[in-house]
């Protein structure tokens, strides 16, 4: 085999023009599209490509637990971005793209995947649909309650293109026996992600690898990205901005959601799917692990792909002949993705795990469900459920007041009884609920249901409308009641998301706003000083993988600067490091008790005192309320659930924030703060192991936890709620708007809603001053002066 | 600090709390502020805070009430597209917005009302000659003489005094008709009067055409006499002694005067007031208007012309010629003519006049039903919001009287606003249960605390929505004609001398019963929901909350219009005044206890009962306030009771001169600070609660009256033996 694959000279000329990251990147410019030896458009091809060879054995259906070996990687990927992709409930509709390189799409013959499903779904009755591009490649019973089942459906040749690809699965389930709402809980198919993979035709997958192959790079069995970064000389501080310039371009090219980065100083024993090598270095350190070097290494900057000697699987090579020239070659993998300060993102890239990406809403908006993706459907079982996101930005401070509507258009059948009805969920949180409370059905046309944007949070916001719906046949519930095919409710897609403008200032400290859209780091223009103490490997890489999901998030690299002291930085900062490494003055500006490092980690903190709590809890469950008192318990809890006034809101300042110590069984902490001038957002990513660190960048960077940061802390550890977030108590404002009275007002309502004794008072107070000068005014004017 | 200064401060002040109102709060805070400011507004009420404390609490209540209209504008509305929802969910929306509307300019017209002024009986340079005119068109010769004979007995130099009679049912038009009946009985009246006139030194007049009705016959008097001065006094409204000494005066102040208004006090009591019996203890409904919102009108020199018991100057009616006639409330137009040429009003806040109101719901209705048109053709011609030559304040103040007629559509609105829902279903208000807790109802107890605030001791809680409900039921009509037809509507003159004998429902009743039935099965309705929409039950709870409060006002409406007999045609005054009673030649002396236009209550000492007998002629001495000698008036005796050595004897008066008359005026409206003292006994503000408690009370004893009088009319027969009944009641009249 060749030791050099493919090398491509990066001159900086050819890819100087800024691309954004929906835009395809392309770095194989010089090379012709017959170098894939097809054309780039292939016309549609029949659904089973005469071209393709039988599949490979290990492939079949049913088979083994495929082997992420090296050797197979050429012919597989994996496809799911998460560690587990479950469809629950009687409709449920999974949808995200995979990123092709031409060569991939031209060999791309079946997509594999294995799947189970609970006891209670009826075979008969539930199907399991598979879309590429939208367009159905097959479906087929959801029957496999027991094990696993593996099943491979062919993709039409050329339905795959070069770039991103779509690929979605459906459920529909319906209950074996039960017809009520509740059992519809019951139901659920889970796609397992290490056996669902999409195969290529290893005949066509010939080509050499080349830098477009970064945004292929995919993700593992456990829908994990990983880039190994091999340095040979990692000690050497004045590479770790280049480092993490580079980390953060790899991650804005693959745009995946879960990136881990890893530094080490040889080069990987195995290689393994989801995966890339980047070898970076001067030629004359990397000629210690590399055989050999890319031509014209010793000359000037080059990016090339090379075969790993040790497993044959490519790696990345980028050197040159001293760091000068290594770090203009970084700055040419980063540019296209680099986006200008005062150029401002209409999308949220979050099309690898949603499907699409994010439209962002800057203020008031009205889109069509067709425009987020939503398509019109019919539905026939109890409990409808779909959803959409929109993005939001950082400096979003309408949560305590603002509403959002949504425009329903939608229809139910004379079946539903009243009694149904239709809520709306944000993130997961119950946001609105409107009864369904006429008798034989209704068209419903642009019917508005508003709901709080209580659990709105910067960055993207899943949207969710579902229909509970009551029919008489389901409360008699004959045999083969639930497999009926009428339909009883319909969703249509020129149903309208409407928003008015909301109140836009940046609140800190605010992690959800740095998971959003990596405020404020992520801000144009501006510098990030950042503080980490010592550069051992799991340090860098913890710091790589936090600032790769920055600038994922922020779609635009974070201009770090190193700094050696916390006394040196004036503006925003980001220390990263164990958590006696972080200086003591970035601990006290986000809380967290200096006690914190000497004693977290050591097993010196005694047991959590929450026990008793929860035992009062579970005792308080137990213990019914006799019957006079439910009434009252019923209009207490009414009043709790509608209003949900604490003691705490009531409240005119709030109090001073405690010092934290994390608890014994937390392994990572984030926490944000306000640095000691007053000036700048500091961010503290600390644990208390260099392992810890590392291993805990990557669990808070996971997508399903990184959109779950929250408050000024955050911190993951084990036990049941491994996640833990503290509320911000006290919020510093800074302005991120042009003043105008329109915005001031709106942020002073939600201040007020957040404060609401402050409102009451400031109402009072101006209305006796109203009383009295009017009086005055009175007095002055009419008869009886 | 000078007024533009304070202008300038008061807009700033008021800027800032519009733009805290119109902040998008959640519904948490709105809780807060509600609750907040309602204990606020209570605390400053227990404290009894008056004058700028007073304004304090009015400008905290506008604030919640404010914040209602924004959210109610803003969130409340149902949507354009489901015009069924929408098109009675704007109706309703429109109704409370008028509702907030005309509150908005009552609290500009009384949130600062003038304090009564104090008499003005001293100091007058030169005495003005003042011509009294009474118009008439029906009113029969007794009460004619009484109100005569008061006018003439007022304290004023005779020879500066001229009163007319103005007769409008013997016009040479009416004494010429081709209809016999009444050629006759106009010439019949004629000569009657013409005698009553000549015997009490009255001036007659009458004229050829009955045209402009009112105006013209009052501007038929203009054109025959010359006084400086002109006193306007209704058929019934017989003025007390002091009258023209507590008004003249105003006209030296100001050369720019053109009306002096005094209140109507009333000696009988409206058909609500007779039927719910609270003409003793609650205040009437017109003490609301005369009491507080004239001294409001007052404060911006727009108290209004009420047609009586008000003095005016003849070179003011003279600019434009006379009394104007294009509506049928010519008073008030009047008015608005003159404010408009800058001559200026003056309002007395004391009862100088008792008059009669009608004593029957269907007079009542019908005299309401001419001031409602009357009031939307000033509206209609005379546009007082862009009407030239009136100040600003003017122009809200005539707003605030005009648009208050259009209450009937508001109210009907209320009314059938949550059958909408428990008929048909519709959702004409999106609220949740929450956002009505912390809007709806702290408006609705704001506006409660604020309506006391303003009229606590004038207007008891309920009652003003009880007689908005009871008229609006036939105004509604009345108004839709006159809007569809401003022209058309015609003076009818209000029958006041009716009486009730007979207890019986109103001719006129019927569909106060078809509404309560309708709002009574919508009561049905919202308890059948209730349990069978578990789903919706806070909503049915909150509507069927409201149309329970709806059917407890139209259950109450059932006592209203469910007349009761009443033994005495006419009212009784109580007064307390020594006097003689004479019977064969003996005096006895005595004093008399009461008093009405047609007898009196004595009780006599040491008069031997065995000889007092029925139908015994008797005469009653006394020392007039007119005069210093005693003089007599011929009563007979008509009942007697009593223990010891006090007798009580009922007595009809006999009056056989007019001089007879003048002595039963004397009795009964001389003293002007009797009616005072009356009115002052009713005033009582018994707060939101106990009001409420009370009225609750009331509505359910009226309720099951009204109905008992339904079944009762209901049984053939009954109305005969009912009539028979009455006879003796008849004859006993005046005895108790």
């Amino acid at each position: 085999m060749r030791a050099v694959l493919a090398a491509a000279l990066i001159a900086s000329s050819t890819l100087s023009a800024p691309l954004y990251a929906q835009q395809p990147f392309d770095m194989s410019g010089e090379r012709s599209p017959d170098a894939t030896g097809a054309p780039p458009q292939p016309p549609p091809a029949p659904a089973e490509s005469p071209e393709a060879p039988p599949a490979a054995p290990e492939a079949s259906p049913g088979g083994p637990l495929p082997q992420p070996a090296g050797a197979t990687t050429g012919q597989r990927m994996f496809v799911i971005p998460s560690d587990r992709l479950s469809l629950a409930g009687e409709t449920a509709n999974r949808e995200w793209t995979v990123y092709l390189t031409p060569e991939q799409a031209e060999a791309a013959s079946k997509l594999n995947f294995g799947y189970r499903n609970s006891i209670y779904v009826a075979p008969e009755a539930s199907t399991l649909s598979v879309f590429v591009n939208d367009t159905l490649i097959g479906e087929g019973p959801i029957q496999s309650p027991g094990d696993v089942s593996d099943k491979s459906f062919e993709i039409p040749y050329g339905l795959m293109r070069p770039g991103t690809n779509k690929i979605g699965f459906r459920a529909a389930q319906r209950h074996r026996t039960d017809c009520t709402v509740q059992s519809t809980y019951e139901l659920w198919s889970d796609v397992v992600p290490e056996r669902t993979f999409l195969e290529f035709d290893a005949a066509k997958m010939t080509a050499q690898p080349t830098l477009d192959d970064i945004r292929a790079v995919g993700v593992n069995a456990l829908g994990q990205t990983r880039f190994n970064i091999v340095v040979p000389k990692l000690e050497q501080s004045a590479t770790m901005t280049p480092l993490l310039r580079l980390s953060q371009a790899l991650g804005m090219l693959a745009a995946m959601p879960n990136q881990v980065f890893e530094f080490s100083t040889g080069l990987p024993a195995k290689a393994e799917a989801g995966e890339l090598t980047v070898v970076v270095g001067t030629a004359a350190e990397l000629e210690v692990i590399l055989p050999r070097l890319p031509d014209g290494a010793r000359s000037g900057g080059i990016a090339a792909f090379m075969e790993n000697p040790a497993t044959g699987a490519p790696i990345l090579v980028l050197t040159g002949p001293s760091w000068q020239s290594v770090e203009s070659v970084v700055d040419n993998i980063l540019a296209p993705v680099d986006r200008p300060p005062d150029v401002t993102r209409a999308v949220l890239a979050t099309q690898r795990w949603t499907g699409m990406n994010t439209p962002l809403l800057t203020g008031s908006a009205r889109l069509p469900f067709s425009a987020l993706g939503l398509k019109s459907a019919e539905f026939s079982g109890r409990r409808f459920r779909t959803g959409f996101h929109v993005g939001i930005p950082s400096d979003f401070y309408g949560d305590a007041y603002g509403e959002a509507r949504i425009l329903l258009d939608a229809a139910y059948s004379r079946d539903v009884l009243p009694g149904s009805h239709i809520d709306v969920y944000v993130n997961g949180s119950i946001a609105s609920t409107v009864p369904i409370t006429r008798a034989g059905g209704d068209v419903l046309r642009h019917h508005p249901i508003r709901f709080t944007m209580r659990h709105f949070r910067p960055g993207a916001n899943l949207i969710e409308i579902e229909a509970v719906l009551q029919t008489r046949a389901d409360q008699i519930c004959s045999p083969g009641t639930t497999a009926s095919n009428e339909p009883r409710f319909a969703l249509f897609d020129t149903s309208e998301f409407r928003v008015g403008d909301f109140a836009r200032i940046a609140q800190l400290p605010n992690l959800a706003a740095v998971a959003g859209t990596g405020f404020p780091y992520g801000r144009g223009g501006e510098t990030v000083d950042l503080i980490v103490e010592r550069t051992d490997n799991q340090t860098l890489s913890a710091t790589a993988t936090l600032l790769s999901q920055l600038s994922v998030m922020a779609g635009r690299p974070i201009r770090t600067v190193p700094k050696a002291s916390a006394a040196a930085t004036g503006g925003n900062a980001i220390f990263v490091g164990q958590i006696s490494q972080i200086p003591p003055v970035a601990l006290a500006q986000t809380h967290l008790s200096e006690e914190a490092a000497k004693i977290w980690g050591t097993s010196a903190q005694s047991a959590s005192a929450d026990a008793n709590t929860d035992m009062l809890d579970e005792w308080r469950q137990k213990t019914s309320s006799s019957s006079w008192q439910k009434p009252f318990a019923a209009v207490s809890e009414w009043l709790d659930r509608t209003f949900d006034i604490s003691l705490g809101s009531l409240r005119f300042r709030p109090g001073e924030e405690a010092m934290f110590v994390p608890p014994d069984t937390a392994n990572v902490v984030m926490a944000q703060g306000i640095g000691p001038s007053g000036g700048g957002a500091w961010l503290v990513l600390t644990a208390p192991t260099p392992e810890k660190l590392q291993s805990g960048a990557a669990t808070l960077t996971r997508n399903a936890n990184w959109e779950r940061l929250s408050g000024s802390l955050t911190l993951f550890g084990i036990g049941d709620t491994p996640m833990e977030s503290r509320p911000v108590t006290r919020v510093d404002f800074l302005p991120t708007q042009p003043f105008s009275f329109w915005n001031y007002r709106l942020i002073a309502a939600n201040w007020l809603s957040t404060n609401i004794l402050s409102y009451a008072v400031l109402l009072a107070c101006l209305s006796v001053l109203l009383g009295l000068v009017t009086f005055s005014l009175l007095g002055r004017f009419g008869k009886g002066r | 600090m000078n007024r533009i200064g304070t202008v300038a401060v008061w807009a700033v002040v008021t800027l800032c709390v519009l733009t805290l109102i119109t902040l998008p709060i959640n519904m948490q805070t709105q809780l807060i502020a509600s609750i907040t400011i309602v204990a606020l507004m209570a605390l400053i009420k227990i404290l009894k805070g008056e004058g700028i404390w007073r304004l304090v609490a009015l400008a905290l209540g506008t604030a919640i009430i404010l914040r209602y209209v924004y959210w109610r504008s803003t969130s409340t509305l149902p949507p354009i597209s489901q015009l069924e929802n929408f098109i009675p969910g704007f109706l309703l929306y429109l109704a409370e917005m008028y509702s907030v509307g005309m509150l908005a300019l009552s609290l500009f017209v009384v949130s600062m009302p003038l304090p009564p002024r104090t008499g003005r009986t001293s100091e007058v340079k030169s005495l003005p000659r003042v011509d009294v005119f009474v118009p008439s068109y029906n009113e029969d010769e007794a009460l004619l003489a009484n109100t005569l004979a008061a006018a003439k007995a007022m304290d004023y130099p005779a020879d500066r005094l001229q009163v007319w009679l103005l007769d409008d049912g013997s016009t040479e038009q009416k004494r010429n008709s081709h209809k016999v009946l009444e050629a006759q009985a106009a010439l019949a009246r004629h000569d009657t009067l013409r005698r009553l006139c000549e015997e009490l030194g009255v001036r007659y007049l009458t004229r050829a055409r009955n045209e402009h009705a009112k105006a013209g016959n009052l501007n038929n008097g203009l054109a025959h006499s010359d006084g400086e001065l002109v006193a306007v006094f209704d058929a019934d409204h017989a003025p007390a002694r002091d009258f023209l000494r507590e008004t003249v005066g105003y006209f030296d102040d100001d050369p720019k005067l053109f009306l002096v208004q005094t209140p109507h006090f009333f000696l009988n009591p409206d058909p609500l007031e007779r039927n719910l019996r609270t003409f003793e203890k609650m205040p009437s409904e017109n003490e609301m208007f005369y009491g507080i919102i004239q001294r409001g009108l007052d404060k911006w020199n727009a108290a209004f012309f009420c047609g009586s018991a008000a003095v005016l100057s003849r070179r003011a009616l003279k600019e434009t010629d006379g009394f104007s006639g294009v509506s049928i409330t010519e008073d008030c137009e009047t008015a608005i003519a003159l404010h408009a040429r800058g001559w200026n009003s003056v309002y007395v806040d004391k009862p100088l006049i008792a008059g009669l109101q009608p004593a029957t719901f269907a007079s009542f209705i019908g005299q309401r039903s001419r001031w409602a048109q009357g009031m939307i053709q000033i509206l209609r011609f005379r546009f007082p919001l862009f009407k030239r030559g009136l100040s600003i304040p003017q122009r809200l103040c005539y707003m605030s009287s005009t648009l208050f007629w259009f209450f009937p559509f508001p109210r009907t609105m209320f009314l059938i606003a949550p059958l909408f829902y428990l008929f048909f279903d519709l959702q004409i208000f999106t609220a949740s249960g929450g956002e009505f807790l912390g809007y709806t109802l702290a408006y609705m107890l704001v506006n409660m605390m604020m309506q006391n605030y303003l009229y606590g001791t004038f207007r008891w809680p309920w009652i003003s929505e009880l007689y908005e409900y009871v008229q609006s039921v036939h105004l509604l009509p009345a108004v839709v004609s006159v809007i569809l037809n401003p022209r058309k509507p015609t003076f009818k003159v209000t029958a006041k001398d009716e009486s009730v004998l007979v207890s019986r429902l109103s001719e006129i009743s019927r569909p106060f019963f078809v509404i309560f039935t309708v709002l009574f099965i919508a009561l049905l309705v919202s308890v059948y929901r209730f349990y069978a929409e578990p789903y919706k039950a806070d909503v049915t709870l909150v509507v069927g909350g409201w149309n329970l409060l709806n059917l407890i006002i139209a259950g109450c409406a059932l006592g209203v219009v469910s007349e009761r007999g009443e033994k005495s045609a006419s009212r009784r005054v109580r007064v307390s005044r020594r006097c003689d009673f004479v019977t064969d030649g003996h005096s006895f002396p005595a004093t008399i206890e009461n008093v009405s236009a047609n007898g009196a209550r004595v009780q006599v000492y040491g008069i031997d009962r065995q000889n007092v007998g029925f139908d015994m002629d008797a005469v009653i001495r006394f020392v007039p306030y007119g005069g210093d000698e005693p003089e007599e008036l011929p009563v007979q005796v008509r009942n007697v009771e009593g223990h010891g050595d006090l007798t009580a004897i009922g007595c009809r008066f006999t009056p056989c001169v007019a001089r007879h008359h003048s002595l039963v005026a004397d009795l009964i409206f001389a003293n002007s600070n009797q009616w005072s003292d009356f009115q002052l006994a009713r005033r009582g503000n018994p707060g939101i609660l106990f009001g409420t408690l009370w009225f609750l009370r009331v509505a359910l004893y009226q309720t099951s009256r009204g109905l008992v009088y339904l079944l009762r009319s209901a049984k053939p027969g009954a109305r005969v033996a009912k009539a028979g009944e009455a006879g003796p009641g008849v004859a006993g009249e005046a005895t108790r």
